[in-house]
């Protein structure tokens, strides 16, 4: 029973068929009281006339004229069209066709109407009470047995309009209840399917409009989670891989040293390679982990408006020496338009990603242009060009990826996610990263929005 | 120095226990965050090892946190496994010294322990900076050796600086780093060392006798050679 209560399907049906009860009694309760007020405030005047017409008579006349008056009135009326009655002080009867005072009507000084049920009348009577001069009790009365039958229809129509409508709306409510839960448990079924692992089910679209929309949605959603999972098995197919060959290196060192148990000067030697192979790895794992946090986007509600030139003029700065050392022509150029709404501490590690890129890459005596500046397109570009061999065509759309070495980069030492995350600091901005050829070399450049 | 190490993994504990005792320290050890909070309350030390993950109801940052309420300046420092920069933020937020992330090398650990506790001891703003017959003066941002003057542009003046102020101290790469660039990150060259060779040219002409020294395996170190 509770399930039922709390089927949101039955609770709303009921509700439907409470507001349906409200509006009804909205529609006939003024209803109800306009035709109250109306008809027997009618009535009532009727009878104020005709008794003021009965107080001319007893003013002009007295009271012998009056009981003349109202006896010729009673004789000449057809039954039941009016109840008169004239009383002396001690209330009893000297004219009219009521046999004596009714019980529960109460007289007062002046002119009253009360209501009154008379003895053998189907309905009740409305009464105008007057108290003459001399302490006679004047009353003129009228049944209102003819409208008995009207408000009867009233009450019957009103009591089947309320039980249609009551089992109307609980027999709709299940209906649609059973209608709601077949659709759900369809889709609660797909669900349970896609929670034991298989990513692949999709909901069936079809039906109502609105199921139809909201089975598209959740299909979207399902779509976007299995390449996200899918993307992460990569990742992590990828981590175990390129850390494995460290960590075999590693182990394969470590184990020749307890096997071999070589003179302690060349154990220390390899101690220290051992230490030098897991500073290596952990390098991986922290680019990792940074390129995770970037990913996350959570790093988005740290933003502030930067400028990109400044932040590669610091890095180009600290290049400098290095670049130097090499023989490598550094320029650096901006044309000042370089306001973006980011991290500058990602920015910066972005800049100097590339840079160390190129630095790596380039001969002796090459040379490196970084350019920060806006584009025609309104966009801020951040671009690090180098005449080094460049990427090959066919690895550009591979270069980003995690891990991944080109050929220039062999012997170099790196882990392969400097690109990664360079493109994903880029993202997380809302840019680019974009790879291209720079006759010779290579121009890598970031193109940010302009921040507003 | 008088160190107080809070860590709760046994190895990582008796590693540094041992190499700051032979770096000449006295060195105490609580396993659990209460007896840190305890002994760190209770005592006084030159320098904390707070790491950040405690068992025993309190973890690091709540004894930093409580320690700095009731007015203890020990300068600490954070071991922490995470290393975002929130988190570092966080920790030094809470009124830790310095934050070093797990792993670490014992040299860093070190180096950053001996700076933390030279801070201690001197504290106040000093006007001039002197290691041997180099000279820095702080307000008029003049350098001079022996009679010379040595002109660096701005960023070679901060390196120098705070190399100056770490005179005697093995200062590493890192440390350098975030002090000098303001970079938590690491930038895959090592592109300091060329910093400090070219420093190292204008410091030292030929006939001069060597200031800074490269410290094997950890950073470097300005010293008046004997």
């Amino acid at each position: 029973m509770t399930r039922l209560i709390r089927s949101s399907a039955l609770a709303w049906a009921l509700g439907y068929v409470l507001m349906g009860l409200a509006a009804l009694a909205a529609f006939a309760i003024p209803l109800w009281y306009a035709w109250n007020v109306t008809i027997f405030a009618g009535r009532e005047e009727l009878l104020r006339d005709d008794t003021q017409r009965l107080r001319s008579v007893f003013a002009h006349e007295g009271v012998e004229g009056l009981t003349a008056h109202i006896n010729a009135r009673v004789a000449m009326q057809i039954a039941g069209e009016r109840t008169l009655l004239l009383t002396d002080a001690r209330y009893r009867p000297l004219a009219g066709n009521l046999a004596s005072w009714p019980r529960g009507v109460q007289s007062r000084p002046g002119t009253n109407a009360i209501l009154a049920d008379l003895p053998g009348q189907p309905a009740r009577t409305l009464f105008i009470e007057t108290l003459l001069p001399g302490d006679y009790h004047l009353l003129v009365g009228r049944d209102l047995a003819r409208f008995v039958p009207l408000e009867q229809r009233f009450t019957w129509g009103l009591i089947t309009a309320v039980t249609f409508l009551f089992v109307v709306g609980v027999l709709g409510a299940f209906l649609i209840r059973r209608a709601l839960l077949a659709r759900v448990q369809g889709i609660g079924q797909t669900v349970a399917a896609i929670m034991q692992g298989d990513l692949r089910h999709r909901l069936p679209v079809g039906g109502s409009e609105e199921f139809a929309t909201l089975s598209r949605t959740l299909n979207g959603m399902l779509d976007h989670i299995e390449h996200l999972i899918s993307g992460i098995s990569n990742v992590s197919n990828s981590i175990a891989h390129d850390l494995r060959t460290p960590l075999a290196e590693l182990r394969a060192r470590l184990e020749e040293i307890a096997l071999t148990r070589p003179p302690a000067a060349e154990t220390f030697a390899e101690i220290e390679a051992a230490v030098a192979d897991v500073d290596r790895v952990m390098r991986m794992f922290n680019a990792l982990l940074r390129l995770a946090e970037i990913d996350s986007g959570a790093r988005r509600s740290g933003f502030v408006r930067v400028d990109a030139a400044a932040v590669a003029a610091e890095v180009v700065e600290y290049y400098e020496p290095a670049a130097e050392q090499k023989g490598v022509v550094f320029s650096f150029e901006t044309d000042g338009q370089a306001s973006v709404t980011g991290d500058p501490v990602l920015l910066a590690q972005a800049v100097s990603n590339l840079i160390d890129n190129s630095l790596k890459c380039v001969a002796e005596h090459g040379a490196i242009r970084v350019r920060v500046g806006q584009r025609v397109d309104g966009a801020v570009e951040i671009a690090v060009a180098d005449d080094g061999p460049g990427i090959p065509d066919a690895d550009k759309p591979k270069a980003t990826e995690r891990f991944f070495r080109g050929d220039a980069s062999r012997g170099t030492p790196g882990v392969g996610l400097g690109l990664s995350i360079v493109d994903a600091v880029a993202r997380l901005h809302g840019g680019v990263l974009q790879l291209l050829d720079n006759h010779p070399g290579l121009r890598a450049q970031m193109v940010l929005p302009l921040a507003a | 120095m008088k160190i107080l190490i809070v860590e709760d993994n046994e190895r990582v504990a008796r590693f540094v226990t041992r190499g700051l005792r032979e770096a000449g320290h006295t060195v105490e050890h609580a396993d659990n965050g209460r007896d840190g909070m305890f002994s760190a309350a209770s005592e006084p030390y030159d320098v904390i090892v707070m790491d950040r993950m405690l068992p025993g109801n309190i973890d690091g940052l709540g004894i930093i946190a409580a320690l700095r309420k009731s007015g203890n300046r020990t300068p600490i420092l954070i071991l922490s496994a995470l290393n975002d920069v929130d988190e570092r933020i966080r920790g030094l937020r809470s009124g830790g010294d310095d934050y070093l992330t797990k792993p670490f090398a014992f040299g860093e650990l070190l180096a950053r322990v001996d700076a933390l506790g030279r801070r201690s001891v001197e504290g106040g703003a000093q006007r001039v900076l002197q290691v041997g017959d180099l000279h820095m003066d702080l307000l008029s941002r003049r350098v001079t050796r022996g009679s010379r003057t040595v002109t660096l542009q701005p960023r070679e003046f901060k390196l120098l600086e705070y190399l100056m102020r770490h005179a005697n101290q093995v200062v590493t790469r890192t440390m350098l780093l975030e002090a000098v660039w303001d970079y938590n990150f690491d930038p895959q060259t090592n592109v300091v060392d060329v910093h400090i060779s070219k420093l190292r040219q204008k410091l030292e002409l030929d006939a001069e006798r060597p200031l800074l020294r490269t410290v094997r395996n950890a950073g470097y170190m300005m010293c008046e050679h004997d």
